[in-house]
């Protein structure tokens, strides 16, 4: 949830600086949009939904993620001209580099998942268990490209508890920087409309 | 009764083409975000 904050920032923003120079805001201009719908439909049942996340098989819905993954990087490449992408698709591959790595499911520590809960997770979970939607639980010692696991926690004084990685730090600098700088030059003559194809 | 279908319409006139171009590039985007970001998730913290 975290980086749909980024995504609000982006877009208030970028609405903000349309606003400001007298011009319409105009939307990135997607290439096969249908891609992303279907790249998280699946995501929606194995991750999203509690009632559903834990009626498959982890090993079946680690499969699930790993292809949908691929799907929206097929997707953000196809849309790699977009200014931003580049960077959200940097953090795509990074965040697959390590799911793939650790048998499907992003890496966190017992130490990261307790102070995310304030609790001693291994009390409550095993590790190679589940955490959350998408992280397993494992020893730094066991984990493959640690350094890409969800490492990272926001300070303490800040009531909102997440762990992120390096590859999610990407994802939400690129899709702001995708929302804030539109894919129309300024210079366009206000009132211009513009034909947009992006299915 | 009419009254709500009246501001609805008056509501719905007002959408044109390049709003729903834009909600839907954010949904994609949003789907994008989601789905290829994997964060723990704590919530809020009591404290």
């Amino acid at each position: 949830m975290i980086l749909l904050i980024a995504l609000i920032a982006g877009l208030v923003v970028g609405l903000g600086r349309a606003g400001w120079q007298h011009r319409p805001y105009q939307a990135p201009t997607l290439q096969s949009t249908w891609l992303a719908f279907v790249a998280f439909f699946p995501q929606i049942v194995i991750a999203y939904l509690p009632a559903t996340r834990h009626l498959l098989a982890d090993w079946f819905a680690s499969t699930v993620l790993l292809v949908s993954l691929v799907f929206f990087a097929v997707f953000a490449w196809q849309n790699r001209h977009i200014p931003g992408m580049p960077i959200l698709l940097a953090g795509l591959v990074l965040n697959l580099t390590v799911i793939t790595a650790n048998g499907g499911w992003m890496p966190i520590s017992p130490q990261t998942a307790s102070r995310l809960t304030g609790s001693d997770v291994l009390g409550l979970a095993s590790l190679g268990s589940r955490f959350g939607q998408k992280d397993i639980l494992l020893l730094s010692q066991n984990m493959h490209f640690e350094f890409l696991a969800d490492r990272f926690l926001l300070p303490d004084w800040i009531p909102y508890k997440v762990a992120f990685s390096l590859g999610d730090i990407l994802v939400g600098t690129g899709i702001f920087w995708l929302l804030v700088h539109p894919s129309v030059k300024a210079t366009m003559p206000p009132g211009e409309r513009v034909h947009l194809d992006y299915i | 009764m009419k009254n709500t279908f009246a501001r609805l319409s008056v509501i719905v006139s007002k959408i044109n083409r390049q709003h729903v171009q834009l909600i839907l590039a954010v949904l994609a985007l949003a789907m994008l975000v989601l789905g290829i970001s994997a964060p723990a998730d704590g919530g809020l913290s009591p404290h």
